[in-house]
């Protein structure tokens, strides 16, 4: 039965080879059926004549009339399947024959009742001749039976009708059977296509997880590099700081002494533009593509280069308009100029020039960035965009920066290149796509509040004792009265406790198990009606607070900010009370 | 059966045997005759009238002088035709036919009487009267002449194989 599995593994089913069976069975059957049949009736055909060559003769048999038999046995040879056909009378003696060539009968035959019977390629018919209940003899004939070549070309027709039908449902089932095969592999492939498909996804993921990753420590390297020149630039912001308080506590001449403040004002001004700067730079966002100026965008990075960049390093920025807007990530574009000023400085260690000049150029906008330094030696400068590439010392630098402005230009469409003269100092120069959308229009800066006496009782939620005297003493100033705890647990015990104040202003992250943002989230439910303010240094946590919908002060602040940001909270708290009168609800929680 | 002695053209060599073979030549003569006597049983159909009940024998008679002596009872011996025994009856001279079905009239036999159903067979040999079969030799054979009409007026049926056979047949529609 090796075949037979043979077929069964090659996917012929059970039913296709039964039918095959019974039609093989069904088509033999009626061979040697239709086959007896024919016998038959040629049995019956030649019964038939010897029958009537009995009758016929047994006149002439019973008078001995040989010529009359004769004539009789003469008319069956028109038949051409006889092969011989004789009479014999009552003793079995020949009285009458014809016999076709190559056949022999017996001049006494054997004595024999009716018959009919096949033999050796011949029918045999034996009838006795009788008349009248008289037996007088027998007539007897020999016929040519079909040989069975012919009875087989006979069926061949019918046979070659079957093995069609045979062929017919072995090419239907094979068909069938690679049908269902493919089908099988198709959706097995499907399968694997669908996990391949679910793994590239999670790849996708992981990749964009990755690069996230990648993005952001680029920019904290980018940082980190630059702390150097952040360092020495506050040093002397403190340094005028520190001088200008050393000579206020010796003068005391007002106009001298409100110089010096003025000297003062600056250097903090200057330092917190810097280290706001730095914060919404290292700051982690999401990839998102803004429709800029570039211009714009590089001369409000002017204090940052100028004051992490060294001091021997002079800045130049120059930005030439008419400018077409980009679409291109901004946290991205300022890193890519980040890296770009931090590779020129590094490239001048004795000082120089980084010149960063903005223009059009056709459907681009392109940024140029040069310096003056030691420029790129030629073998090196297809290199210099290779992902850790670096020529610099270890810990210096992960050769990640100009990496980042390659895959920046990459991904926004624009391009970048690098030129470096035999004669030193080099050109990068990052081209950007011209964008068709319109840049948005600047939402309008809110006019700043005047700065009028406030009047309200202020819970101050500040963990820092020298920031909380400020604050406090500005409040003060400000002409409200207030309340100072040191960290969310106190000042959630303080309002639980019954103390009530017309607005709360906390900083953001705090010892203790709240922190600013879970104080006012469980504040907002305990007394909806008492707005929230939050301060905090960390870029991180202004971004939650934001996204929760509090309202947020950016430390450090001034006077002028606080007295705004107050005023704007307690206004828009009494307009909501005139349009929504508290519930009975609110007064259940109240 | 194997008493009776049927043999086709033997007559042709006996005219070869001269004076001293004509008594045997007879005798062979009158052994065929004999045989187709009996034989003539089976080509011939009586009427039902004819016999007194189902069972009842066929009579082969000879009237007048009996040429065949044991020749006759050698062919009818257990010999039926129709389901009938045949059964011989020499009836002599003066003897009448009445109950016979064949009748053979030898030599001093009167026919009998018109009207029966009997068949009635004659010899050239005895007579030129020709009743319904008349006894001939011809070309050395025995052969015979039919009176077709005859036979018809007596209410029998000759069978047409045994008409086909005959030198010549009365009264055949031709």
């Amino acid at each position: 039965m090796t075949w037979f599995t043979a077929i069964r593994t090659r996917g012929v089913p059970l039913v296709a080879l039964a039918c095959l069976a019974v039609l093989l069975i069904v088509g033999v059957f009626v061979s040697i059926a239709h086959d007896r049949a024919m016998k038959a009736e040629l049995a019956r055909e030649a019964g038939a004549q010897a029958d009537l060559l009995a009758s016929a003769v047994s006149g002439a048999l019973a008078f001995d009339d040989a010529d009359a038999a004769q004539d009789y046995v003469d008319a069956v040879q028109v038949n051409p399947n006889v092969l011989a056909a004789a009479i014999y009378d009552e003793e079995n003696r020949l009285v009458a024959s014809y016999v076709r060539a190559g056949e022999t009968i017996p001049s006494v035959a054997a004595p024999r009742p009716e018959t009919t019977r096949f033999g050796d390629g011949r029918l045999y018919v034996v009838r006795p001749v009788t008349q009248g209940g008289q037996t007088l003899g027998t007539a007897r004939l020999r016929l040519m039976d079909t040989p069975a070549s012919q009875r087989f070309s006979r069926y061949a027709g019918m046979l070659l009708v079957l093995a069609l039908a045979a062929l017919l449902i072995a090419v239907l089932t094979l068909t069938q059977s690679a049908l269902r095969r493919a089908n099988r592999s198709l959706s097995a492939r499907a399968a694997e296509l669908a996990e391949a498909n679910t793994r590239l996804q999670q790849e996708m993921v992981e990749r964009e997880k990755a690069e996230e990753a990648l993005r952001q420590s680029q920019k904290m390297e980018a940082i980190g590099r630059l702390t150097g020149g952040v360092a020495h630039d506050f040093n002397n912001l403190l340094m005028v700081v520190s001088s200008a308080v050393d000579l206020m506590q010796r003068s005391d001449d007002p106009g001298r002494r409100s110089a010096l403040m003025d000297g003062m004002r600056q250097a903090v001004d200057r330092g917190s533009g810097l280290t706001r700067q730095l914060l919404a730079f290292s700051r982690q966002t999401p990839l998102r593509t803004a429709v800029i100026d570039v211009g714009e965008q590089i001369e409000a990075m002017r204090i940052l280069l100028e004051r992490s960049l060294r001091e021997d390093i002079a800045v130049e920025i120059d930005v030439r308009r008419p400018l077409r807007p980009v679409e291109v990530d901004v946290g991205e574009l300022e890193l890519a100029i980040l890296n770009l000023a931090v590779n020129a400085r590094d490239a001048m260690p004795d000082g120089g020039r980084l010149s960063i000049s903005v223009r059009p150029a056709g459907e681009t906008v392109c940024i140029e960035v040069r310096d003056t330094g030691v420029g790129i030696p030629p073998d090196l400068i297809g290199r210099v965009f290779e992902p850790f590439f670096t020529t610099k010392e270890v810990g210096k630098g992960t050769g990640l920066g100009l990496s980042q402005v390659y895959g920046f230009a990459r991904s926004s469409g624009g391009s970048v290149a690098v030129e470096s003269p035999a004669g030193g100092g080099a050109m990068f120069s990052l081209c950007l796509p011209a964008s068709e959308k319109a840049l948005p229009v600047a939402a309008e800066t809110p006019a700043t509040a005047e700065t009028a006496d406030g009047v309200g009782h202020v819970l101050l939620v500040e963990d820092d004792d020298a920031v909380a005297a400020g604050v406090a003493q500005m409040l003060a100033d400000l002409g409200y009265t207030y309340e100072r705890v040191s960290t969310g647990d106190a000042a959630l015990e303080l309002v639980r406790g019954g103390g009530r104040f017309d607005l709360v202003l906390s900083d953001m992250v705090m010892p203790g198990a709240l922190n600013g943002l879970g104080l006012a989230t469980e504040l907002r439910s305990l007394q909806p009606g008492v707005p929230v303010i939050l301060t905090t240094g960390f870029s991180e946590a202004a971004a939650t607070a934001n996204k929760a919908g509090f309202r947020l002060l950016s430390k450090p602040y001034g006077l002028d900010e606080l007295a705004a940001v107050l005023a704007g909270a307690l206004t828009a708290r009494d307009h909501a009370k005139v349009r929504e009168p508290r519930t009975a609800t609110d007064d259940l929680q109240a | 059966m194997s008493g009776r002695q049927a043999i086709a053209g033997v007559l042709a060599v006996l005219a070869l045997l001269g004076e001293a073979g004509t008594a045997r030549a007879q005798s062979l003569e009158y052994q065929i005759k004999a045989n187709y006597l009996v034989r003539f049983a089976a080509f011939v159909e009586w009427p039902p009238s004819a016999f007194a009940s189902a069972a009842a024998p066929l009579n082969l008679c000879v009237a007048g002088r009996d040429p065949f002596g044991q020749a006759l009872d050698a062919a009818a011996a257990a010999q039926t035709a129709h389901g009938r025994r045949i059964a011989l009856r020499r009836l002599g001279e003066r003897d009448r036919t009445g109950g016979c079905h064949i009748v053979y009239l030898g030599r001093g036999a009167q026919p009998p009487e018109n009207g029966a159903a009997v068949l009635v067979v004659s010899d050239s040999a005895v007579t030129t009267q020709r009743a319904m079969i008349h006894f001939v030799i011809a070309t050395n054979r025995v052969r015979f002449h039919i009176d077709k009409t005859a036979a018809e007026q007596a209410r029998l049926q000759i069978s047409s194989r045994l008409l086909n056979l005959a030198l010549d047949v009365r009264g055949r529609a031709r």
